[in-house]
């Protein structure tokens, strides 16, 4: 690194905002996907948009690729540092700055963490919708580049649909504001193209975000299944008859016994092959009458038990139990790699069977928890990195579940977004010109290919589009 | 587990590594820690300083000056470890890693800390000493003068507390008979630097037990548990204090020749009483002992909220509305109470239990006030950081009093609000309840005849 850029980025954020000793540097290494991994040259830790701004105008000069991190529980190797780059980490914007009940809208810097949001408006009765299982510590900023869900997410909608505006940081070091009240909605919708770029246009540092009232009243049930498949269809049928519970997760026996034997043990049964969370809510009416609809197309599935959460703090626990079971299965092997698999909510027991068997056959320890309203599957792998034999299965076996997504119309990612780990596969899902119009677009926001490079879009894609304009080069 | 003297220390003893291979690097952990709240610098995480404990066995990186500065910038208060889905035993690997650290040379302790867990926390009579010296330099005002002249090391004693008079620090009596009918007996902890400084709180705690039933044993020739040595990268010295621990407290039994429900005040010492086992391998005949004492450890608040004890007490209560004096009420949770021994109703069931008593929630009460056993002498700048949001925290409650239930923490609040010209009084959860339960008519809540800082 040009010890001028050092100082230059020291000047900017002081001392405590630069880190450049080989400790401090290493934790950074990769995300949540561990088996990714490369030390970044440096980790910049700014306060605000304005240093973010005069940061990125720096490593624009030294022409330094940047990759953006909020608290790297990103699980697609999104957050992985590149090739002499730097890491530009938003944990240090973490205030929420302005709360505006009456428009029912936050304002807050990328680095606050999603739950901090829904504990700063509660008291005026609001929350944010987007629930990642990683809410408790992964961040807003990261939620807008992954445009992350949540099970909640099968009601509310994904990130994108709660995000209002934005302010950004160009890779230039330009800074963009998109979160002016804006009385025309006509226009480029910039802050829609913006959220789930996954770090590749730019970086946003300020976020206005949609709040909901909380729901007057919540009810959840747990329905206990003695097989997988069954689970599956019972929820098949309740979307088949139209019904919207807010969120339907299935988890399995492997996933319920790790759990149970975690702090946030919930109180899943442990002789169940498989158990059924389903919150419907809304006024209490509405809530009477879906839950009266909802509890013989459970039972009619072969649910032999339904349990209803008596209070809040159950409630809270079944969640918990939830939203804690990928580090639950640290338990069984010291990594696991939780496969985000989408396809029509109609071909659910099929997936499942598929990946049950694509385990089987590599010697391969499966688990699964999925957001199954959404068709959203996280088959869960467990394994040991320092194993590269079983690691070479693992990632042959995320492949070939990917494949079966694709085989059954599903998607390439639910939530979980496309990094690093599923580069190759975006050429099994989208033709050439599908992904040279991508191309086209980083382009427009970042030229010089210096944010998160080699992430999402496969890079040979973009250099073949490049060869095909007139001037032979860039533009 | 231990680490012979004789051995030649290599990177990967410097870890626990069979522990650190349970962390499945989720990062749920992240904001649950005060030191990655105050930096935003991965390093100071608890996810990354196991992965740094990992890549250092993994001998990926070399165990340097930043790595013992990681390390020792921990708090210990276990935070991690409530909200940790994989179950990482993250303070016992961070016990292990400072312990070692110290043994090959790569962390030095501070000569007086060493002087400390060394000569003045085994021995009464040096405790004594010590405290009486101090006491009487700070009778003649020449106490500041006293520590800047000791320059680095004088840092430290920046922050102690007025030490109260003899009569408050006098021993407490090997048995204090029950004030009514019967219920049972305990062994109490009075504790090494407890009697020193808060003596006053160890006999408002043999009260209430004594109050509601219980005759309260005090082994006479104890000192000290071993849980700051523990913590602090003498985990030698932490064992030999837990074998003292363990034979002082073995002979104390019920009126049925049971052995008696061991009931400590300080939330850091019951829980690293509570967890004495993993100090000693599985084939030492002490892994046995310790795992038998450590199942009679009851922290005060947890023995007083059992059904017996809690009938006994409910009896002792006075019922004109003791709780109407203090005004209202906050309860901030010691990180070794929620933390580590998991115990966070029982104190808030007796707060609840006093007649007229307003309790209110503390905001992130979970969090750590920046006490940590001695961190906050030894890192001051950073404790004083750690501090400042648990202030705005109780500004926003509107508290007259703060309940506490620890010796660290109740230091950490009576500096900290004086400091912070905040007019609130910091009583341990023993004080309110010996008020209300004190038998004559006074109920005026009189701050002790030491003052505060």
């Amino acid at each position: 690194m040009d010890p001028k850029l050092i100082d230059g980025l020291r000047a900017i954020v002081g001392p405590a905002g630069l880190l450049a000793d080989d400790v401090r540097r290493k934790p950074y290494e990769s995300d949540a996907l561990a088996y990714l991994k490369r030390i970044p040259e440096l980790v910049v830790l700014p306060r605000d948009t304005r240093q973010c701004a005069a940061v990125m105008e720096l490593c624009a000069r030294h022409r330094v690729p940047v990759v953006a991190r909020g608290a790297g529980t990103g699980l697609s190797g999104g957050a992985t540092p590149v090739e002499g780059g730097i890491v530009l980490g938003l944990a240090r914007m973490r205030d929420v700055l302005a709360i505006d009940p009456e428009r029912r809208i936050a304002r807050v810097q990328a680095g606050v963490v999603n739950s901090d949001l829904s504990i700063a408006t509660a008291k005026h009765g609001l929350f944010y919708a987007p629930d990642p299982s990683s809410q408790k510590a992964c961040t807003l900023g990261g939620n807008v580049a992954e445009n992350s869900g949540g099970p909640h997410c099968f009601r509310h909608g994904s990130t994108t649909r709660h995000v209002e505006g934005l302010v950004i940081v160009t890779a230039r070091g330009d800074v963009l504001d998109l979160s002016r009240p804006r009385a025309d909605p006509l226009g480029l919708d910039l802050v829609g193209l913006f959220v789930g770029s996954e770090g590749l246009f730019g970086i946003a540092t300020e976020l206005t975000l949609r709040l909901l009232p909380i729901p007057p009243v919540t009810e959840t049930l747990l329905a206990i299944y003695t097989s997988l498949e069954a689970a599956c269809q019972a929820v098949t049928q309740v979307i088949a008859e139209g019904l919207e519970p807010s969120a339907l997760e299935i988890i399995d026996k492997l996933t319920i016994e790790a759990v149970e034997a975690s702090v946030l043990a919930a109180g899943y049964p442990q002789d169940a092959e498989a158990v059924l969370l389903v919150e419907v809510e809304g006024s209490e009416a509405e809530v009477a009458s879906q839950t009266r609809a909802l509890e013989p197309i459970l039972r009619a599935f072969g649910a032999f038990e339904l349990r209803r959460a008596r209070d809040e703090a159950e409630r809270a626990r079944l969640w918990a139990g939830r939203k804690g079971a990928f580090g639950a299965m640290g338990r069984i092997a010291p990594d696991l790699y939780v496969i985000d698999a989408v396809v029509p909510r109609t071909k659910l027991a099929a997936l499942v069977r598929a990946t049950t068997a694509i385990c089987r056959e590599r010697r391969l320890k499966l688990a699964n928890v999925f957001h199954a309203g959404d068709g959203n599957l996280h088959p869960n792998i467990s394994y040991d990195r320092r194993d590269q034999d079983e690691l070479a299965r693992v990632i042959d076996a995320g492949h070939a579940i990917l494949r079966t997504c694709i085989e059954h119309g599903g998607a390439l990612s639910g939530e979980h977004g496309i990094g690093l780990e599923k580069l190759e596969a975006m050429e099994w899902l989208f033709t050439q010109d599908d992904l040279a119009a991508m191309c086209r677009v980083k382009e427009a926001w970042d030229p010089e290919g210096r944010m998160n490079p080699g992430k999402l879009i496969p890079v040979h894609t973009c250099m073949e589009t490049r060869s095909a304009l007139p001037s032979g080069g860039r533009a | 587990m231990s680490t012979r003297d004789d051995a030649p220390m290599t990177p990967s003893a410097l870890v626990d590594y069979a522990k650190s291979l349970d962390c499945i690097h989720c990062g749920l952990c992240l904001n649950s820690c005060p030191t990655y709240r105050l930096t935003g610098a991965e390093s100071s995480s608890p996810r990354g300083r196991i992965h740094l404990m990992r890549a250092v066995a993994e001998q990926e990186l070399a165990p340097d000056a930043a790595f013992v500065d990681e390390m020792d910038f921990c708090l210990l208060c276990r935070n991690c470890e409530s909200v940790c889905p994989s179950g990482v035993h993250f303070g016992a690997m961070m016990e292990h890693t400072r312990d070692a650290l110290v043994k090959s040379g790569r962390s030095k302790p501070r000569g007086l800390v060493r002087f400390a867990f060394d000569h003045v926390l085994r021995k009464r009579w040096m405790l004594r000493l010590a405290t009486r010296a101090g006491r009487t330099l700070q009778l003649m005002g020449t106490w500041r003068i006293f520590f800047t002249h000791l320059g680095k090391h004088g840092r430290l004693l920046a922050d102690v507390p007025d030490i109260p008079p003899a009569r408050e620090r006098r021993r407490m009596p090997a048995l204090t008979k029950a004030a009514c009918d019967r219920r049972g007996a305990v062994a109490m902890l009075e504790g090494c630097v407890m009697p020193e400084l808060y003596g006053r709180v160890n006999r408002a705690a043999a009260s209430v037990l004594s109050r509601s039933g219980f005759d309260v044993q005090v082994p006479r020739d104890h000192v000290c548990c071993g849980s700051l040595h523990a913590h602090n990268g003498d985990l030698d010295g932490a064992r030999a204090l837990a074998r003292s621990t363990i034979a002082a407290f073995e002979p104390l039994v019920d009126e049925h020749g049971a052995p008696a429900p061991v009931v400590v005040d300080s939330a850091g010492c019951g829980a690293h009483m509570k967890e004495y086992a993993h100090l000693f391998a599985s084939d030492d005949p002490w892994h046995g002992r310790a795992k038998a004492f450590s199942a009679r450890v009851k922290d005060f608040s947890e023995f007083l909220a059992a059904p017996l004890a809690r009938d006994g007490l409910v009896r002792a209560l006075r019922t004109d509305a003791p709780g109407q004096a203090l005004g209202r009420v906050t309860y901030d949770d010691p990180c070794h109470l929620c933390h580590a021994q998991g115990v966070r109703k029982p104190p808030r069931e007796l707060l609840d239990l006093v007649p007229g008593l307003e309790r209110v929630e503390l905001p992130y009460s979970e969090q750590c006030c920046g006490s940590a056993g001695i961190y906050s002498m030894l890192r001051p700048a950073d404790s004083l950081a750690i501090f400042a949001p648990k202030v705005a925290a109780l500004d926003e409650t509107g508290a007259r009093v703060l309940v506490t239930a620890n010796p660290g923490c109740h230091l950490q609040w009576d500096t900290g609000l004086a400091r912070e010209r905040r007019d609130v009084r910091v009583m341990p959860l023993a004080e309110v309840l010996e008020l209300a339960t004190r038998p004559d008519g006074r109920v005026t809540a009189s701050r002790p005849a030491s003052g505060g800082a």
